[in-house]
């Protein structure tokens, strides 16, 4: 039963028996896993764990479990589907079988779901994380190496921005399946009820708030920013703090950049957004990351959005007319974009860590034309993202995946000045996420609160041990 | 009348002459053991449930841990890390606003909605029963729902307020009082089953006393119904303050909120989970958590010691 094993790990003990080392490792990992059921009376049990770790992922099997997001049912059958073809291509081929569990998205995503189950020693061989988490599971140690299974000319085949992050001292250890650039969408019809043009979409920080006030109606925002405190806000917001110059951590000096003039002028800018009433402070549905619940259903006539708006417009509002733009510049400053998307990483602790980065190398880094392929379904036919592998993308622009409208735009205007998502601590996070929510939410004054963050991530900078912060 | 000369009674006069009279346990012993044999399955769930994961939980306070297996032994850190941390302390002073908003809030709706359908009016029954469906919906299907009711402008609070249009969520001045608020609907249908029930309890003699000595509506709630529901009042008090403290408001927070706008509704065990589950800090949360208990135990004893443990002065 998978609730035993959550609690009581199943452990095979060596000939020798365990030290005390050992007993107390385990003991660790059971109130661990004790937490996640039960955890300190009604306390810890209420932190929202759904449901028990493992889900029968380790549950005896020979088969390696493969967690990921995209549940049949969900947004996108198409999307579903190519996990299911990829899962079924290696499964003919090889011995070794990998099994598909879907994961709801809230609980994969923000939800306890995968940490619950690494933490009872039942996580997945084989998962997807973004940038933002990479960190946590490589220091964690369960991140296996891929670079032997993936060919130098393989190598070289990806994106150096978008590898960058996904890389400790030269060695790969997640294979990007898809990047995804942040822009702004618009709906085509508000622009003409505003009287406005393609000639009017903003270039600047300023003309844009221009725009959304003469956008902004009764019963429509001008603009949708992400409001919601998590890491997607911050990633939402990162490309305006480096379009000003600034960074969160310079990872020369190994010293927060946060206290600096441009960073003040980001959060401003973001403040100003709210504070003049020309963005809502909740966002509806799924928040600022969802186009339909928000731009397609007229909530706003402007959203910040990543290039994943494109399929789910095409799926779910086909007849909605939109366009999409660069992110505006501040004064002085230069284009940046924040390139986002998950990866294929696979469990150094697994049951089979060997064959589970064999299947990541084999289904998203190989030069053969059937793992290409693969990239080029899953970017133009199953979803709408840019490639992480320049085969991938000549490919994809053969097919005409990007010989117009949006895609077109997003490869060719917004796409080249892109920044891979950086991948911070926790720590960093939060204190970014903090002083974007009290200014952007609260009134506060942008420059304590960038002293502040400062201080809070130059303190944990100072005492940090693990992998580069990028 | 002792047991061994009840067995004695109710054997045939043979059997009594054939053997020995056996002295075995008295009748109270037998009783207490069967209730024990009764009650076991129930404390061994508990114990194996509950109380090795509160031990677990206890221990791995004195660890770092960050979910993957790795530990190293920190000693007091731990704890001595919750008291210098804004973040705890600005979501303990949440968690005391969630509680002193919602504990009476509940209280009173739920004890009006109770003295409301207690009457014997048609349909009642139906009443009661809508009043308790939102009870068995999910409360991250109320999160969404009410989120949409209180979204910015167009939502259907906003929409009839018109001119004082309010962001109910996203201001961090109301955004507790919205989760408050929903909580409160939520759960009011369930209070008021309690209440119900400890209503009906009460004999309708004192009524009728009560009338025959001209007593209004309100002098017949406070001179009897009051004094009479006070253990079922106690009860609701200590548990939904328990459920409060403890993470009753868990669920709509992390739909509605997550814990923004600016922190404002981060209650304690919203920002405990934030430490074990998004950020990997194991041995930080389940310290935070003890603390929780804790505060919930000192307070669950206050009530008791005021109380006198629901009884008050009538027993």
């Amino acid at each position: 039963m998978t609730i035993d094993r959550a609690l009581f790990p199943s452990y095979e003990p060596d000939s020798t028996g365990i030290s005390r080392r050992e007993f107390l490792k385990r003991a660790g990992s059971m109130s661990i896993a004790a937490m996640g059921m039960g955890g300190a009376a009604s306390t810890l049990a209420s932190c929202g764990f759904a449901g028990g770790a493992g889900t029968g992922s380790s549950s005896g099997s020979a088969s390696l479990s493969f967690w990921q997001f995209y549940a049949p049912g969900g947004g996108d059958k198409a999307q579903t589907q190519w996990f299911i073809d990829t899962v079924n291509t290696w499964n003919k081929n090889n011995k070794t079988q990998i099994k598909l569990e879907y994961i709801p998205t809230a609980d994969y995503i923000g939800g306890s779901k995968l940490q619950t189950a690494f933490a009872s020693g039942q996580g997945p061989d084989i998962f997807i994380i973004s940038p933002g988490d990479f960190l946590r599971y490589y220091n964690g140690g369960v991140l296996q190496d891929l670079t032997p299974y993936i060919d130098k000319a393989s190598q070289a085949d990806f994106y150096s921005d978008v590898m960058g992050t996904r890389l400790v001292d030269g060695k790969i250890y997640a294979v990007p399946m898809e990047v995804e650039p942040m822009a702004m969408y618009y709906s085509v019809d508000a622009f003409e009820k505003a009287g406005l043009s393609e000639k009017d979409i903003p270039q600047t920080w300023d003309a844009l708030l221009e725009v959304a006030a003469k956008l902004k109606t009764s019963k429509r925002y001008g603009i949708v920013f992400e409001t919601s405190p998590g890491y997607y806000q911050n990633f939402t917001w990162y490309p305006f703090m480096w379009q000003t110059g600034a960074d969160a951590v310079d990872p020369t000096t190994k010293k927060s950049g946060f206290n600096s003039d441009g960073v003040v002028q980001a959060l401003q800018f973001w403040q100003d957004a709210i504070k003049r009433g020309l963005a809502p402070r909740t966002p509806l549905g799924g928040g600022g990351s969802d186009v339909l619940a928000n731009l397609a259903a007229g909530y706003c006539a402007i959203q910040n959005v990543g290039i994943w708006g494109i399929s789910a417009l095409r799926a779910n509002a086909p007849n909605f007319k939109y366009g999409v733009f660069k992110l505006p510049l501040p004064p002085g400053g230069s284009y940046k974009t924040i390139l986002g998307g998950w990866a294929f990483v696979a469990n150094a602790k697994g049951k089979n860590p060997e064959d589970a980065a064999k299947f990541c190398a084999w289904a998203l880094a190989s030069l053969k034309q059937d793992s290409v392929q693969r990239g080029v379904d899953w970017i133009i036919k199953a979803k709408s993202d840019v490639g992480p592998r320049k085969s991938v993308m000549e490919e994809a622009t053969k097919e005409g995946g990007f010989s117009q409208g949006a895609m077109q735009i997003f490869k060719n205007d917004i796409f080249p000045g892109g920044r891979g998502e950086p991948r911070y601590p926790p720590e960093v996070y939060k204190a970014i996420s903090d002083a974007l929510q009290a200014c952007m939410l609260n009134g506060a004054d942008p420059r304590r609160q960038t002293e502040s963050a400062a201080k809070t991530i130059d303190t944990f900078l100072s005492s940090y041990k693990g992998a580069n912060i990028l | 009348m002792s047991s061994s000369s009840l067995a004695e009674r109710e054997r045939s006069p043979s059997q009594i002459k054939r053997g020995p009279v056996r002295r075995g346990l008295s009748r109270k012993h037998r009783e207490w053991i069967a209730a024990y044999l009764f009650l076991a399955p129930d404390l061994m769930g508990l114990f194996v449930f509950l109380g090795i994961p509160m031990l677990l939980a206890f221990a791995i306070g004195f660890f770092e841990a960050d979910g993957f297996g790795n530990f190293a032994f920190v000693g007091l850190d731990n704890y001595r890390q919750m008291f210098s941390d804004p973040h705890f302390l600005k979501s303990l002073q949440v968690t005391v606003a969630y509680v002193f908003g919602y504990v009476p809030c509940l209280f009173i709706t739920s004890l009006l909605l109770a003295l409301l359908l207690k009457q014997k009016i048609p349909f009642i029954g139906t009443f009661r029963t809508l009043f308790f469906i939102p009870n068995v919906v999910s409360l991250v299907v109320v999160g969404f729902v009410w989120k949409f009711l209180l979204a910015d402008q167009i939502g259907v609070l906003n929409q009839l307020l018109q001119g004082g249009a309010r962001s109910w969520l996203g201001d961090p001045n109301l955004a507790l009082g919205g989760v408050i608020v929903v909580s409160v609907w939520f759960s009011m249908g369930y209070y008021m089953v309690i209440f119900l029930a400890g209503l009906q309890e009460i004999p309708a003699e004192y009524y009728d006393a009560a009338s025959i000595d001209g007593a209004d509506a309100w002098a017949t709630f406070w001179y009897v119904t009051w004094p009479l529901l006070r253990p079922t009042s106690f009860f609701v008090l200590l548990v939904t303050l328990i459920s409060a403290a403890g993470g009753q408001g868990f669920d709509l927070i992390f739909v509605m909120t997550r814990g923004g706008p600016a922190e404002a509704t981060s209650l304690g065990i919203f920002y405990i989970y934030q430490q074990a589950f998004q950020f990997g800090h194991y041995g930080y949360a389940a310290a935070m958590a003890l603390f929780l208990v804790l505060i919930m135990l000192l307070a669950t004893i206050i009530m008791f010691v005021i109380t006198k443990g629901g009884r008050f002065e009538f027993d």
